[in-house]
């Protein structure tokens, strides 16, 4: 079919011709870089939609390597996230001085903790850190951490660690004194979320405070979390 | 004999509010306000803080204010406000002490985690999951004083 065309294409005019050639191989090229693309942004917009329906945590899509924190625990000894590769990891920034946001956080981490199916337990692991260095030493965290749950584990560290890794998960925290008079009597304002850290050591979702409150949601996000590669 | 006639009633209604008195939180039948899912949250031992949670509503016709609070098992009571100011694109949570929470006639309160509430500061009993706290607050106009015994819970109770 396309033979005969340009044979008449060739009669009439033999340059036309080879120029017509050109333009329906640019034409057939072009289409099928387009259809390429479709299919490529189509793919991308389906693997983005699956991510956006399947957590119930903001996502981070691709997920990013997890910043690998260097912090003290609460019995006093060195502590890095990537101990923990294999576990699921969910730790949020607070301060135990705090009376509502952060016992609230760690309330619902111990109902979402306590939500998982019995063998998931050892599979998952649930951090604090706290953003208040100069009062939370490791004694200080060892009795108000694991009060929520004896497995969950308290960190903290100098001021220059726990700004690095409040810095790498883009945690905010500042003091807020009400008197002079007692140096020691301040608040500390926080971002107050909690992140969720895959068994490979991805950062995959974030939480706010609100959505806290729904831990069945979050045991799904877990749940799924643990079958990683998504 | 007519004296002895009010008399007996007053009693009558003494014993009532006596008996209604009994259960808890204590809001007596004419208040101008209704106290409901009233806690306070266990915290650690290390913990000089807490919060106490509850939904109070204004059944009168004037707006009602919050003042003051009072509990025997720490050293100040104050009403506070959560604050939540957008940095960088994320949301800050802070708390802030006010002067006075409001109440509008026919509206509720929700003091509730990450929302409003009231500090407990400098705790000289420690509240375990299942005491009983004593918790006075004070409401403006007047000196309008209620006294309260709030369940102690490790966890939100839904």
């Amino acid at each position: 079919m396309s033979e005969t065309i340009s044979d008449n294409e060739q009669n009439v005019e033999p340059v036309v011709s080879s120029a017509g050639i050109n333009r329906r191989l640019f034409i057939a090229a072009a289409s099928l870089a387009l259809a390429l693309l479709v299919g490529f942004l189509f793919s991308r917009y389906s693997a983005y939609r699956n991510v956006q329906e399947s957590f119930y945590g903001q996502a981070l899509v691709p997920a990013q390597e997890a910043f690998d924190f260097h912090l003290v625990d609460q019995d006093g000894n060195p502590f890095r996230l990537s101990q923990l590769r294999g576990k699921v990891v969910l730790f949020s920034f607070g301060f135990t001085h705090c009376p509502n946001v952060c016992p609230t956080t760690l309330s619902d981490l111990a109902k979402v903790y306590h939500s998982l199916p019995e063998n998931d337990l050892q599979r998952v692991q649930v951090l604090f850190v706290s953003v208040d260095p100069r009062r939370d030493r490791p004694d200080v965290m060892k009795k108000y951490v694991p009060y929520f749950d004896k497995s969950f584990i308290g960190l903290t560290g100098s001021e220059p660690q726990i700004a690095e890794a409040a810095k790498a998960y883009g945690a905010f925290y500042e003091i807020a004194q009400d008197s002079a008079e007692k140096p020691d009597n301040y608040s500390v304002n926080h971002s107050a979320f909690t992140y969720l850290i895959t068994p490979s050591g991805k950062w995959k979702l974030i939480y706010n405070f609100d959505q806290l409150s729904d831990p069945k949601k979050i045991v799904q996000d877990i749940e799924q979390a643990l079958r990683e590669p998504f | 004999m007519k004296r002895s006639w009010k008399f007996n009633i007053h009693c009558f209604l003494l014993t009532l509010f006596a008996l209604s008195a009994s259960a808890q939180p204590v809001v007596p039948d004419n208040s101008p306000l209704k106290i409901e899912k009233a806690w306070i949250q266990a915290v650690p031992e290390v913990s000089d803080a807490t919060a106490a949670y509850m939904r109070i509503t204004n059944l009168s016709a004037s707006p009602l204010r919050l003042t003051d609070a009072y509990s025997p098992v720490a050293t100040t009571v104050e009403p506070m406000i959560t604050t939540r100011k957008a940095h960088d694109g994320q949301e800050i949570m802070g708390m802030q002490s006010v002067k006075e929470l409001l109440i509008p006639p026919g509206s509720s309160l929700e003091l509730k985690p990450g929302g409003d509430h009231l500090m407990i500061m400098g705790l000289s009993v420690h509240p375990n999951e299942g005491d009983l706290i004593k918790l006075t607050i004070r409401f403006a106009p007047g000196e309008q004083k209620f006294d309260l015994e709030v369940p102690v819970y490790k966890e939100e109770p839904k």
